[in-house]
């Protein structure tokens, strides 16, 4: 592809000045990525500056610019980072993972299907109410999620004040405020990543408080059932939701018995390095 | 790993869930999307008042509300927009003057002789000192002089505009028009990304869903000028237009009608889209939803590496590419003989008359025969043809005539003495705006839809369009003169 | 040399002629069988819907559906005696078992095929039935799950009919004509026949849609005012009897009158999202949802475009742009008093 957005040349001299470039820890690998320790799935709105962390932490130079629906392909990247290699994967920005357009489609079953061993969503910290919406889906899909609440310089320009820790202790997963474009944060989003793959940081997600009532009765019966036939399943609410949405993919797993592997890897997760 | 994967049992409690989940679904009241969305928005909107707290009375961006109110105003809105492209352009022309001039003189009149002199002592033979040095060196020589300055200029300011967050303004501001022309609101912003480059413009359309719109919106995309034509329009703009009016105004002028086609492109998308949604691809317009970011002060040293990098040197790059061998086969077409006259003074010759009528001539024809895999290589393409075809037959000496003036009026004079008439840029300026795009682009056009008729139509569309409107301009040109 | 030419041109053109699958005679045999299948399966279509209006299904009205003569018809329906798919007692048509299936199997790819042209692409309204009986013929059982997998099981099709599931009994229509409807009682616009074209599409025209909540506020020689999502219309006869409707005795004529839609907002205003329109639906609900335009919310206009057209919307903290016509689609409130949650 020879498309100015779309040229991926590694650049390992990039952004010298930023701090995460300091955390002399970390190496940038671009696209070569052979083998890989963890792998990381970058969720988010769109806009939200998921292009900016990407390039930030991988050194590769996805277009980036102010206008939503911009990266529409799925890029791939890596970084090492305290002697363990991670592989980085941009997933389109969405405003949410329930719809069956294409992009959320992507973004919903590499989530859940391509089980990562952690999902940064990033959050723009200005929008934070709209943004919510996506990653309360996210937190329902999986546990080892990161919240990236980028933007932060912005916010402070609009008089806003973020209480991350709240934030953090509402959602129960760690959350990183960040302002990606100054390089601010970066170095503690590197640390959390890592804690939270390597089963440092033990995610508990806050997930959704109320369920709609109108679907109380179907859920409960599903919910009853998928326990039944997979006890260990960590999602089963989500699952659920989605059968009774009429997800495709999520019925042919059920099918096929992919849904009864997510289990299983699921539980194995912490300690394997896959 | 214990698999419970796929035994009979698992299979027939699996069809069991599935029946029953198909079972509720019909039985949930509404919409289901709209109870998990109330849900989840309630709990999101909960969170959001814990965490979000507004110190003091700044509570709007009283700021960027101005800002919008201003550049979406009924009366503000559309000329904010004109004179901020028109102040771009204007600031590339007048800026790219010098450094062009400079690196004219480097390359083409210090470098170039030197070269020749050392591959004449080093024993090359005529023809591969010719093909090297005439062909390919000078080839290359011409586009970074005339291209790279106007687009170390350009971009990064186009760069900066993106980042500040005013392009999804512009959208905002002619959604209307689109949706009069039948096409998505979207469309709006992948024309805006076609500015850039058509093929990443074709691709963008992938946020359509529409397959009707997303078409339209493909096969207009070569509307938008790109990279690779920004630098003819500038070049011909400031030596053909802005000379018609005394000094201090030129740049102004050949800003604004740099401006004026940029402006005919977003005309001509619109009026493609229209003429499209009401043949080939009926329909009705769908819905447009876009969501407007808050305008974020770009990081301009940022912005400035990345556009050098991402934008400038990759067009670079690319027309040196394709330059390369361009550069040896016009030298060798020019060299080689057939029937007392040179390959391309044939082809030159057999051009010229379908060229002529419409106002154009045979070595620019020629000239985008040759740049069909990329438009960057226009301006060297035909300065290389004029010079070898017309020039003289003596190649050397007719490159020769470049030596001595090192700024573009030397190119001006070229031109000129090449049968240039003030006409001739004029439908240069529409041609390169309506003609095929680039085989990258046509290949992506082919990759997207899968379908060779489309990319052929998307292909032959502008081009037929671009006959046309030449042949009409020539036309009243000759009419009134 | 002439001889060789004429030999090559006359293979060549034998060949275009004889090819198997794509020859000439291959597609015109392709092209009569899937004609014959179209019309067996329109009269299957034809005697399910008989069945479930009740309707006696005869020679004569598959006769007068298919454009035939009667005789024609009689051939036709012998033919498929034979094949099984319909019996013949007392006068009257009947499904058997794998008819039935067939049949139901058209109606819902019609009406699924309805659905994605609506929800997917930009298809004029007045296409998507003409389509759809194309369409309904062409799509095997597997191509019609995935199309449903693809919009997300849809329950209803763009004219409010039921699309009946895999396996599903068909319901019968419901509703009055709105001719027959009474003054002033709120109603429910719960189908709008597709049938004939040219009345389909100035209905779609005018933007009343299944799922909307009207009114009739007036009758006349000539003319029926309805009252529906926000404004006024006026419908001769002939419109209003393609309409039909349900009653809807829990909503009180008042608050009907005083619904509102988003595109009456003035810049600076604020106001309540109530609901989203039955007649938004598919990925454009969806999205709006997404957006945050979920009901509670509260919306105020930013700024409006110069040329009127898009107005942006200040919602959830984030501003975006819509087209009147989907602002329309969404119902608010205006409150005196709004809270500042912003």
């Amino acid at each position: 592809m020879n498309t100015p957005a779309t040229t991926t040349l590694p650049a390992h001299e990039t952004c010298a000045s930023c701090s995460v470039y300091r955390a002399a820890n970390l190496k940038k690998l671009g696209v070569n990525m052979a083998r890989w320790d963890y792998v990381v799935a970058l969720a988010g709105n769109p806009n939200t500056g998921k292009s900016t962390v990407f390039n930030a932490l991988t050194g590769l130079r996805q277009h980036t610019g102010n206008w939503p629906g911009k990266t529409v392909m799925r890029a791939e990247g890596g970084f090492d980072y305290d002697g363990k290699r991670f592989k980085m994967v941009d997933l389109p920005g969405t405003y949410s993972l329930l719809s069956t357009s294409l992009d959320e489609q992507i973004a919903r079953d590499f989530i859940l299907f391509g089980q990562p061993d952690v999902t940064i969503v990033v959050a723009d910290a200005t929008r934070l109410e709209r943004n919510l919406n996506l990653v309360l889906q996210v937190l329902e899909i999986t546990d080892r999620a990161v919240v990236c609440l980028n933007l932060m310089d912005e916010a402070r320009r609009h008089g806003l004040q973020v209480d991350e820790r709240q934030l953090a202790r509402d959602l129960g997963v760690p959350v990183v405020p960040t302002a990606a474009r100054r390089g601010e944060g970066l170095p503690e989003l590197l640390q959390t990543i890592r804690d939270v793959a390597t089963g440092k940081t033990v995610c508990r997600p806050q997930r959704l408080e109320q369920e709609p009532p109108a679907l109380q009765p179907a859920l409960a019966s599903l919910l009853a059932r998928l326990k039944a036939a997979y006890p260990n399943l960590p999602n089963a609410r989500w699952v659920a939701m989605r059968l009774l949405a009429g997800d495709d993919h999520l019925a042919k797993a059920l099918r096929s018995g992919e849904l009864g592997t997510l289990t299983n890897h699921a539980q194995l997760a912490p300690v394997a390095t896959s | 790993m214990i698999t419970s994967s796929s035994t009979p049992e698992s299979v027939a409690q699996a069809e069991e869930i599935l029946r029953e989940a198909q079972r509720w679904r019909q039985q949930i009241p509404g919409d289901l999307h709209e109870h998990v969305v109330e849900a989840i928005y309630s709990q999101a909107a909960r969170l959001a008042s814990r965490a979000v707290t507004r110190p003091g009375l700044a509570a709007q961006p009283t700021l960027d509300r101005t800002i919008d109110r201003i550049v979406t105003s009924r009366m503000w809105g559309f000329p904010i927009m004109l004179l901020l492209f028109a102040l771009m352009f204007w600031l590339t022309i007048s800026g790219s003057n010098v450094p062009s001039g400079l690196l004219a003189s480097l390359l083409v009149d210090q470098l170039y002789p030197m070269l020749r002199e050392g591959a004449t002592s080093v024993g090359f033979p005529w023809w591969l000192r010719g093909v090297l040095v005439d062909g390919m060196y000078l080839a290359t020589a011409w586009v970074v002089s005339v291209m790279l300055p106007p687009m170390a200029i350009f971009f990064p300011m186009f760069t900066l505009l993106e980042d500040f967050g005013y392009l999804p303004r512009v959208a905002f501001n002619l959604d209307h028009l689109f949706k009069k022309a039948g096409a998505h609101g979207k469309q709006s912003m992948t024309t805006m990304m076609g500015f850039g480059c058509n093929a990443a413009g074709v691709v963008a359309t992938r946020i359509i869903d529409s397959p009707r719109e997303r078409l339209i919106a493909i096969i207009t995309n070569n509307f938008a000028l790109c990279n690779g034509r920004w630098p003819t329009q500038f070049l011909i703009a400031t030596l053909f237009i802005g000379s018609l009016v005394p000094a201090h105004w030129a740049g102004l002028v050949s800003a604004g009608a740099v401006t004026g086609v940029a402006a005919l492109g977003i005309g001509f998308t619109l009026l493609s889209a229209w003429a499209l949604s009401r043949t080939v691809l009926k329909g009705e317009v769908s819905t447009f939803s876009l969501e407007l970011p808050p305008y974020r002060p770009p990081r301009i040293w940022q912005t400035l590496y990345t556009s050098l990098i991402d934008r400038t040197m990759f067009v670079l790059w690319r027309a040196i590419v394709f330059a390369l061998p361009a550069g040896a086969v016009i030298w060798l077409s020019a060299n080689i003989h057939v029937g007392g006259n040179s390959i391309a003074e044939h082809l030159v010759g057999g051009l010229d008359p379908v060229a002529l009528f419409v106002g154009l001539n045979g070595v620019i024809l020629l000239a985008y025969i040759v740049a069909i895999p990329a438009n960057e290589i226009i301006i060297p393409t035909i300065l290389m043809l004029t010079v070898m075809v017309t020039g003289s037959h003596e190649v050397g000496q007719g490159a020769g005539v470049m030596f001595e003036l090192d700024s573009d009026q030397a190119v001006k004079s070229l031109l000129t003495a090449g049968g240039w008439t003030t006409l001739t840029a004029v439908n240069l300026m529409l041609f390169s705006l309506l003609h095929n795009p680039c085989s990258t682009t046509i290949y992506t056009i082919y990759k997207e839809t899968g379908s060779a008729r489309w990319a052929a139509l998307a292909a032959l569309l502008p081009l037929g369009m671009g006959f046309l409107v030449t042949f009409l301009v020539a036309q009243i040109w000759r009419f009134f003169s | 040399m002439l001889p060789l030419i004429f030999i090559i041109c006359a293979c060549a053109f034998g060949l275009w002629i004889c090819w198997p699958k794509v020859g000439l005679l291959a597609r015109r045999t392709q092209a009569r069988l899937l004609a014959a299948r179209s019309q067996r399966e329109d009269v299957l279509k034809h005697v399910l819907k008989c069945e479930v209006n009740k309707q006696p299904p005869t020679i004569n009205s598959v006769a007068g559906v298919l454009g035939v003569t009667p005789n024609r018809a009689a051939d036709l329906l012998s033919g498929m005696e034979q094949r099984g798919l319909i019996s013949h007692q007392d006068g009257c048509l009947h499904l058997r078992p794998s008819g039935r299936e067939l049949a139901m199997h058209v109606v819902r790819a019609h009406r699924l095929w309805e659905s994605y042209l609506a929800d997917q692409t930009g298809v004029a309204e007045a296409q998507w039935h003409p389509q759809a009986e194309r369409q309904e013929h062409l799509l095997s059982p597997q191509q019609t799950e995935a199309l449903a997998a693809q919009l997300g099981h849809p329950l209803r099709d763009p004219h409010g009919d039921a699309i009946p599931a895999a396996g599903e009994e068909l319901k019968s229509d419901v509703g009055q004509s709105l001719n027959t409807a009474s003054l002033n009682v709120p109603l429910l616009i719960g189908h709008i026949e597709d049938e004939p074209e040219a009345i389909f599409a100035q209905l779609s025209a005018l933007g009343l849609r299944p799922g909307m909540k009207a009114c009739v506020t007036g009758k006349s020689e000539g003319e029926v005012r309805l009252w529906a999502d926000g404004r006024e219309y006026k419908l001769s006869p002939i419109l209003a009897n393609n309409i039909a409707v349900v009653p809807l005795p829990e909503v009180r004529a008042e608050d009907l009158f005083g619904e509102e839609f988003l595109d009456r907002l003035k810049t600076g205003e604020r106001a309540r999202v109530v609901a989203l329109s039955p007649a938004c639906r598919g990925p454009e609900r969806r999205r709006l949802l997404d957006l945050g335009f979920v009901p509670g919310t509260i919306v105020e206009v930013e700024m409006t475009s110069p040329l009127n057209d898009p107005v942006a919307y200040r919602v959830r903290g984030s501003v975006v742009a819509l087209r009147s016509e989907q602002a329309r689609l969404i119902q608010i409130a205006r409150e005196v008093t709004v809270p500042a949650t912003a």
